[in-house]
């Protein structure tokens, strides 16, 4: 293994024991202990010294145990204020109830959508849109038995403007995701 | 059998324990250091010589407790670094526990001047 590749897997395993920082947090810790290691490398080429990356990193200790002691406080909610643990609690559920709710219902929508475009052809009678005269009761879907007092109003049009917006959804569901991660 | 560098390192460790604290806030009195600075100036001395891995968790603690604050600064063509600098509060906490280590030195000292069997005279009494 070459030195740059130690220590890019040492980061990398870091970063996973940090992984309940806030990213922010996890971000500065990670980029202050490869400054440093870099530093050092870039210090013994420059006198002609050996660069061992294995003993850099020994001066770091395990990764697991060099995390914990970043990580220790928000566990034990040890020196931070009162309430600090309750609060990073609520928030990591929070985050983490908010981004399955948000992929679940995301995902479900696009793939209903899409289905429902993809199944027309098969069983035109049962799938459509379907309104009632006044127009504040809409139904869309695959049913086996048209609502009563409406009227279909797409025709073949819901193929694509379904798959369309299926594909919108999945779309958008993949871009609020990402940036849920992001801020979590 | 205990071998006398091994007493030594023992006495040394576990003193570092409790006075780490003070080390770091000490080092940074005036002066504005990166983390490699800080460990470099450490390792420089025969009994403040801690590891990597023991100053940047402690670093990030004192910053947490507001004793020291820190703020990213690239100068040049060099990679960018972490300085750390003391706080008021910083300030406060190491004029305190000043205090308390020379308090501490004076009283092993008093002890180590006045052997047994006579009584223990405080320094200046």
């Amino acid at each position: 293994m070459s030195d740059r590749e130690m220590i890019h897997n040492y980061l990398q395993s870091l970063m996973r024991f940090l992984s309940r920082l806030d990213q922010e947090d996890a971000d500065d810790v990670l980029r202050e202990i490869e400054s440093h290691i870099y530093d050092v490398m870039e210090m013994r080429e420059e006198n002609g010294q050996m660069i061992d990356a294995s003993a850099i990193l020994e001066g770091f200790g395990q990764p697991r145990d060099l995390a914990s002691q970043y990580v220790d406080h928000i566990l034990k909610g040890a020196p931070p204020p009162r309430g600090f643990k309750a609060i990073q609690r609520v928030k990591r559920g929070a985050t983490k109830g908010l981004r399955y709710a948000t992929g679940i219902g995301g995902y479900v929508t696009a793939a209903t959508l899409i289905a429902i475009g993809l199944y027309k052809p098969f069983n035109p009678e049962a799938v459509g849109f379907w309104a009632n005269e006044s127009g504040d009761s809409v139904v869309i879907g695959a049913l086996s038995e048209v609502p009563a007092g409406t009227q279909e109003l797409m025709g073949w049009w819901i193929m694509p403007i379904a798959i369309l917006l299926g594909i919108g959804a999945a779309f958008l569901t993949s871009r609020l995701l990402g940036v849920l991660k992001l801020k979590s | 059998m205990e071998t006398q560098a091994n007493i030594e390192s023992k006495w040394d460790a576990q003193l570092r324990k409790g006075t780490l604290e003070l080390v770091i806030l000490a080092i940074l009195k005036e002066r504005r250091l990166y983390g490699l600075e800080l460990l470099g100036l450490l390792q420089s001395l025969e009994t403040t010589a801690i590891t990597e891995g023991t100053l940047y968790p402690l670093l990030d603690r004192l910053k947490r407790d507001g004793l020291v604050d820190a703020h990213w600064q690239q100068e040049g063509e060099t990679r960018p670094r972490k300085y750390y600098k003391l706080t008021m509060k910083g300030e406060e906490k190491l004029a305190d526990l000043t205090i308390r280590w020379r308090k501490s030195i004076e009283d092993i000292e008093t002890l180590l001047n006045n052997p047994g069997p006579g009584p223990i005279r405080p320094k200046g009494d």
